[in-house]
Formats: C-alpha cells, sequence, structure tokens
C-alpha cells in the first residue's frame, strides 16, 4: 500500500453541538481513488470540507504528506494550494469560462501566455474547448460543473476532492468526469469523492470507505470493490 | 406653471451659457461630493463586507444600527461634524471649519451608514459559496474577500451611487459647516437655500435642473461601468 496523502486522527467536527464526524483514525493513500459512501447527514460533505482546509476540526489532527496541518494561520493557504475542491453544485464567477478556470493560476502568479496555454488544456480535457468566452453563469448544469472540474484541474493538484461529482450530470458530462478521474488516477493524482451514484462511482473506486453517523462504519476501508 | 417653465429655461440658459458662477458651483459640488463618497466608502466597503461575511454576536444589532442611520439627519451631522471643528471643539486645531474639507468630511459622516448598510446587504444576499469556492481555488483570505466583492460588484456600485445621491443633494450639514460663501463653499443645495430664501424662485429652480442634469451624468458613468463589467 502506497504512503498516506491524508492522515487524520481523532478528527471531531459538530455543529450547533451536533456531532457532524467523529473519525478516529483514516488515511487516505497517495494517487488512489478514494470514494467515500454513506447516508444523508452521514458527514461526508464535512469530511471533504475538512480535508480541503476549509473547515478546521474542532478536535484533532490532520496531516497532509506526513505534515501536521495547523487549523489556521498564513501557512494554510500554502498547503490549500496542494488540494482543491469542486462542490457539488460548484460556484462559478459572474465572469467567462476562461477567466474562471484561470482564476487558480492569477492567483498562483502565472503568466499569461502560460495560462491560456493551461485553460486550453483543461477546457479541452473535459470537452469544452471552444468554451473559453462564454459567459459561465449562461451554461447548462453540466456544462457547468465540467467548467469546475477543469477550473480544478488546470492546478494539477496533489489531491481532488470531489463532492457528488455524478449528481445532476447529463450522460455526456458523467463520462467525461469518469474518463478524466481515470487519466488522473494514472498521473498518480489522489482522489477523494463523495457519491450517491453507486453503479459509476465504483466503476472508478480504488477504495471505498462507509460513514454512517459520522463515523466510520465497521467495514470502513475495505479494498476497491471495483 | 410658468415658474416651473422659468425655472426650467433659465436651467438650460445656465447650462448653454457656461455660466461660470453655476459651473463653479457645480465643479466644487461634484469635488466635494464625490471625495466624500470615496472617502466614506474606503471605510464602508470592507466594513461592510466584515459584518456581511462573518457570522458573531452582535451583528442582527449591528445592521439594525445601521439601518437607523439611514434616517440620519443632515442638520444632525452638521451639528456634530460643526461641534468637532469649531474652534473651541476637539478638532478645531485643524482650522477647515467653512472649507471645502470640513463639507467633505460632514458628507462623508453622512454617506458612510448608507454605503456600510446597502454593502452589507448586497453581501448577505450573494451566494454564501463565493468565498469558499476561491479558498478552495487558493485564494488568501484577503483575495477571497476580493472576490465577494467583484461578485458583488454591481450592488456596490450602486450602494456608491446611492451614497452620492444622498450626499449632492443635502443641505443642512453643508450650510452648517461650509458656511455657503460665495466662490468658496457655494454647492448647487446652499445656492438653491440662498436663492429660495432671497426669492429668486427661478434662479432656485435653474439650479436644481443643473443640479439634476450633474447627478445624471454620474449615474449615467456608473451605469456605463457596469455595462462594461458585465
Amino acid at each position: 500500500m502506497s504512503q498516506a496523502l491524508f492522515s487524520l486522527r481523532g478528527v471531531v467536527k459538530r455543529f450547533d453541538q451536533r456531532e457532524a464526524l467523529n473519525l478516529e483514525r483514516l488515511d487516505l493513500e497517495a494517487g488512489v481513488i478514494t470514494v467515500v459512501e454513506g447516508p444523508n447527514g452521514a458527514g461526508k460533505t464535512t469530511l471533504l470540507s475538512i480535508l480541503a482546509l476549509i473547515t478546521p476540526p474542532d478536535q484533532g489532527r490532520l496531516f497532509f504528506d506526513g505534515q501536521d496541518l495547523p487549523n489556521s494561520g498564513s501557512q494554510l493557504t500554502a498547503w490549500r494550494r496542494q488540494i482543491t475542491l469542486v462542490a457539488q453544485q460548484a460556484y462559478l464567477f459572474d465572469t467567462s469560462v476562461e477567466k474562471n478556470v484561470a482564476y487558480g493560476l492569477r492567483l498562483r502568479g502565472l503568466e499569461r501566455a502560460q495560462r491560456e496555454d493551461r485553460v486550453g488544456e483543461a477546457l479541452a480535457q473535459v470537452g469544452l474547448a471552444e468554451f473559453g468566452p462564454r459567459r459561465a453563469k449562461r451554461l447548462s448544469g453540466g456544462e457547468m460543473q465540467r467548467v469546475a472540474l477543469a477550473r480544478a484541474l488546470v492546478l494539477r493538484p496533489r489531491a481532488l476532492l470531489l463532492d457528488e461529482p455524478f449528481a445532476n450530470l447529463d450522460p455526456a458530462s458523467a463520462l467525461v468526469f469518469e474518463r478524466v478521474l481515470g487519466e488522473l488516477s494514472g498521473q498518480g493524482c489522489t482522489v477523494v469523492l463523495v457519491s450517491h451514484a453507486l453503479e459509476q462511482a465504483h466503476r472508478v473506486a480504488q477504495r471505498v470507505v462507509y460513514l454512517r453517523g459520522g463515523r466510520l462504519a465497521p467495514d470502513a476501508g475495505q479494498g476497491p470493490s471495483a | 406653471m410658468d415658474f416651473f417653465l422659468g425655472g426650467l429655461t433659465r436651467g438650460l440658459g445656465l447650462l448653454i451659457n457656461l455660466d461660470p458662477e453655476v459651473y463653479g458651483i457645480a465643479w466644487l459640488s461634484l469635488r466635494v461630493s464625490l471625495s466624500a463618497v470615496i472617502l466614506a466608502a474606503l471605510a464602508a466597503v470592507p466594513l461592510g463586507l466584515v459584518i456581511g461575511q462573518k457570522e458573531f454576536l452582535g451583528k442582527r444589532f449591528l445592521v439594525v444600527v445601521f439601518n437607523t442611520l439611514l434616517a440620519l439627519p443632515t442638520v444632525v451631522v452638521g451639528l456634530v461634524v460643526y461641534g468637532l471643528l469649531s474652534y473651541h471643539g476637539p478638532l478645531g486645531g485643524m482650522g477647515i471649519l467653512y472649507t471645502p474639507w470640513a463639507m467633505v468630511a460632514a458628507q462623508a459622516v453622512l454617506a458612510f451608514p448608507l454605503i456600510t448598510a446597502l454593502v452589507i446587504a448586497a453581501v448577505i444576499t450573494l451566494d454564501n459559496r463565493v468565498g469558499p469556492t476561491a479558498l478552495t481555488l487558493g485564494a488568501t483570505p484577503m483575495q477571497a474577500a476580493w472576490a465577494v466583492l467583484k461578485e458583488a460588484r454591481f450592488a456596490v456600485l450602486a450602494a456608491l451611487a446611492a451614497g452620492f445621491g444622498r450626499v449632492i443633494t443635502e443641505v443642512g450639514a453643508a450650510i452648517m459647516v461650509g458656511g455657503n460663501i460665495r466662490h468658496y463653499t457655494r454647492t448647487f443645495t446652499t445656492a438653491i437655500a440662498l436663492e429660495t430664501s432671497k426669492g429668486e424662485f427661478a434662479q432656485g429652480m435653474a439650479l436644481g435642473f443643473f443640479l439634476l442634469v450633474v447627478a445624471l451624468a454620474v449615474n449615467l458613468a456608473s451605469h456605463q461601468l457596469q455595462a462594461r463589467w458585465k
């Protein structure tokens, strides 16, 4: 088994006194596509939010590549730039598709020519090569999700987190997601995805983790089911 | 009816004939009001952004306070700023009472709660995924706040336009701290008040018409800016 990219130890998160997540120990291996399953309210989205370093846990420690991560502070942004989250209903900024995809690259200080090349590549990867100048807010739901995926891919993250990537997708967009996930796996990118679309999720999964009531279910961490 | 038509005709005449005194009044009114809005916005926009985005104890109360301050009477602001800037006041040493700077200060105080309240409303009603999305793409908290502001840009611009509208049309504070000194602190509204008190209704109407033209020009510029940002 490869080394863990994410390691959670005693991580607890509560919302309004309600325990949303309580993970004694969870390791997510580098370069592996892990699918997190569980019923509504199981803590899946909370887990992704913690892994994306957006929501700090109330207790416990999170290690990324063996490093103990802080819950806040200026160093957090540097860590966050190695991880990207695509939300279930991703928000696209009220501007063009290409500016949306280039946003993270601008933050990283890439020059215009480099940005344009990488944005073009990422849009082609999700089958939207001609969509660059279009207004993001006028796209269909499936196209928006693909733009959000391109916006994450363009950053070449070490870890890609996907929240319900197959929800509300048309069949063509779902196929694009599946193909891209396969490519990412080959490139050594760590993917963690939360999904209710079990059939599609299991097709790409190399490992499945089950959450129930914010805790790992007894069969958690069992090996690939597909 | 003649009264209104006469005022309109004289207003057009002042506009077309490039009357130097009236254009001087227009230029001062614009300078003072735009400076006041910029000054107020420098504090109000970041404050509105923080209050709108963050959850903290007393947030609702603070929003109610700012909404209440929308009804702040201009003469009360004038009185307070006059007290601060008068010779015996705590800021009397600055020596800016009866100068355009005093008018800028008073108008900035007037615009501040209005811009803050409207920016809070703009940010609160904005999609709450904007900030987290920016963070997940690698933004620092400051860059994420800037992303929120950019997404709310139309509403923020509207807040600034509303602030400008509030201050360029106020008269109470401008008279109290500016003194309505000819060629120095006389603005549209103070000039209108003066002309009306002299019984020169048509001249007052003419200045009022000119004021509307200036306000229209500023709002058109703001509208153009919004169209370009789309």
